[in-house]
């Protein structure tokens, strides 16, 4: 279904990026190729992707470095100067902000209307307000059109801020951790909406998180900036599998990645089996006897004391294993672990934190995953188009 | 009552506010945004006519304007002990306080309100109109109140470069000093009342506005969660 649609549809769009930009304490050096699809750029705070954002919006110019959409060049610049910058009104590329970036004075609907009665559209479209109308039901607020952005949550207003990029025609939609600040039922409404979105008009849609699980989520394929770079794209099945490097596998947190299959589901938690090992993850909905793939990140593996009674977090998902290495970075600590059932885990925690527990190698210790902090990532949406 | 010079007021009042909005718009918009060498120096220049004495600055404009000054020397406008002497005298005392006013109610504009009606569209200028000047709304007001306010009541420096003329420079407060010189005190205690009323009618007009308007009650906090 979603197939057809999209045949009659708008034809699909290519952007294309690469570009370059010298901030204080980054190199930023960005080259992507997004087509009709979801990509999510995912990374570590600080790893430049809000920049990248921006550069391609156009809010912020690159040292050098070239933006296309199709055929249409929107930058083309090199160290000497700008040849070609097109200002961001005219570039037909949509952006969602984190903090949503409503018009406080406008209405919800007002808000919408606004890029209809403004220059790249405007000439005042009689049809303004039906056309607003329109697209806040799409996004089902059609029933708070006249409600003030503060009067709105935040799930109602990010709902608004689509419907209103979308008011402007866009052929690309960046979204920077559009639903960060959302509780996590009201962040998969919305992103099973925007994925209809995108397959409805075949917008690029480049959806940048901090959040691996989001990747799952809604994206057809993933690309991973860190230290101002792309340091792989691809489908995300296979850079799970395949980390283009040591540097993607630490950023993904890929150390404690793990299959395992579901035991039991219910209301207080997800039951797993990790070859032997019973893990308990927070509720959701799954099939029993399902092979999913689960991680933990390894700040969230915690050692346990002996002597200590055992506080509410760490009650969970406790196993036996030997500590194999320990390795010091930065501030950092980081052990591998053998568990009992053959598997490795690692460890991660900052200096001292362990200080008075024996932790080298061939030690038997106790460990704990920290049963929120298990994360069952969700199936792909689907191929890209 | 001296009717001469309430009208006369009222129109220096006018002219003085639509001088201090042209030019101090502007310049708080500048002030506010930019970063730019002798930042300081402007700054330091526009706030100077609140604490010089009125005499000082009326000193200064008899000097600007004077026989030897560019806008004789230059433009050969005789502006000198005219109401637009006293305009310019009560729009140089107002401006700053419009600046200041206006310079803090941009700088509290969120930034990326207008990132996004850039890429919803929106030239520099639409995005000025459609979301800077809205949101930064109420300090614009309250600013242009308190300085055409002050711009109603100036008296020093206007008394040095405009004079004292009845009827044709002769604005409401010189109107006052006047009438208690001369023990005229019917005529003071007419004009003082209506120098309040007009006080209190705009400061009252402004805040019943505010409140009419205020739409988004809180345009700030409207996206705390």
């Amino acid at each position: 279904m979603a197939d057809q649609s999209s045949r009659q549809g708008p034809a699909g769009a290519r952007l294309t990026v690469d570009v370059e930009k010298r901030l204080p304490g980054l190199d930023l050096r960005v080259q992507l190729a997004v087509d009709s699809e979801i990509l999510v750029l995912f990374g570590p705070s600080g790893a430049g992707k809000t920049t990248t954002l921006n550069l391609i919006a156009g809010l912020a110019t690159p040292d050098a470095g070239s933006i296309s959409l199709d055929d249409q060049v929107l930058l083309r610049k090199n160290r000497a100067g700008a040849a070609l910058d097109v200002p961001a009104r005219r570039r037909r590329i949509g952006y969602v902000f984190q903090q949503y970036a409503l018009f406080p004075h406008l209405t919800a609907l007002e808000n919408v209307a606004y890029p209809l009665r403004s220059g790249r559209l405007g000439r005042r479209s009689p049809d303004a307000a039906p056309r607003a109308r329109a697209l806040l039901a799409r996004m089902h607020m059609e029933h708070l059109a006249l409600r003030y952005p503060h009067e709105l949550s935040g799930g109602q207003q990010q709902r608004v801020a689509i419907a209103r990029a979308l008011a402007a025609e866009p052929r690309v939609l960046l979204l920077d951790e559009p639903f960060a600040a959302l509780d996590s039922a009201v962040r998969e409404r919305l992103q099973l909406d925007l994925a209809a979105l995108q397959a409805e008009q075949r917008l690029v849609v480049i959806y940048v998180t901090h959040r691996l699980e989001d990747a799952f989520a809604i994206g057809h394929r993933l690309a991973i900036l860190s230290d101002g770079q792309v340091q792989q794209i691809g489908r995300i099945d296979e850079v799970f599998r395949q980390p283009a490097n040591s540097h993607v596998a630490q950023v993904m947190g890929l150390h404690n990645l793990f299959e395992a299959r579901v035991l039991a589901v219910s209301p207080e938690h997800l039951l797993l089996d990790w070859d032997g090992l019973l893990v308990e993850a927070p509720p959701q909905a799954a099939d029993v006897g399902a092979a999913v793939t689960a991680y933990i990140r390894p700040e969230d593996v915690k050692f346990l004391y002996p002597d200590r009674p055992l506080m509410g977090a760490v009650q969970h998902n406790q196993a036996a294993g030997v500590v194999l290495g320990q390795q010091a970075s930065a501030s950092f600590q980081r052990w591998r672990v053998l568990l009992s059932n053959g598997c490795e885990i690692e460890v991660r925690a900052p200096d001292h934190t362990y200080a008075s527990l024996p932790l080298q190698a061939g030690q038997p210790v106790q460990v704990s995953l920290r049963k929120d902090a298990v994360v069952v990532l969700r199936p792909l949406l689907g191929a890209p188009l | 009552m001296n009717w001469d010079a309430l009208r006369l007021s009222l129109q220096v009042t006018a002219v003085a506010t639509l001088l201090i909005v042209v030019v101090g718009l502007p310049l708080a918009l500048l002030l506010a945004r930019r970063r730019f060498r002798g930042q300081t120096l402007l700054e330091t220049l526009i706030s100077l006519p609140l604490v010089l004495p009125p005499t000082v600055v009326g000193y200064y404009l008899l000097l600007f304007l004077g026989r030897n000054g560019p806008v004789v020397g230059w433009l050969d406008v005789q502006l000198l002990f005219t109401w637009g002497a006293a305009a310019l005298a009560s729009a140089i005392v107002g401006l700053p306080l419009l600046v200041l006013s206006a310079r803090a109610a941009f700088a509290g504009v969120d930034r990326s309100l207008e990132n996004a009606a850039r890429t919803l569209g929106s030239s520099e200028l639409e995005v000025l109109w459609r979301v800077t000047l809205p949101l930064a709304r109420r300090g614009i007001l309250a600013g242009l109140v308190l300085a055409a306010a002050r711009a109603l009541g100036e008296f020093g420096a206007t008394l040095m470069v405009a004079g004292n003329i009845p009827g044709r420079t002769q604005t409401l407060p010189l109107a006052i000093y006047d009438a208690v010189q001369n023990r005229d005190y019917a005529q003071a205690n007419a004009m003082v009342l209506a120098m309040t009323a007009l006080a209190f009618l705009s400061l009252w007009a402004a805040r019943r506005f505010e409140r009419g308007g205020a739409r988004p009650a809180e345009a700030g906090s409207g996206r705390s969660e």
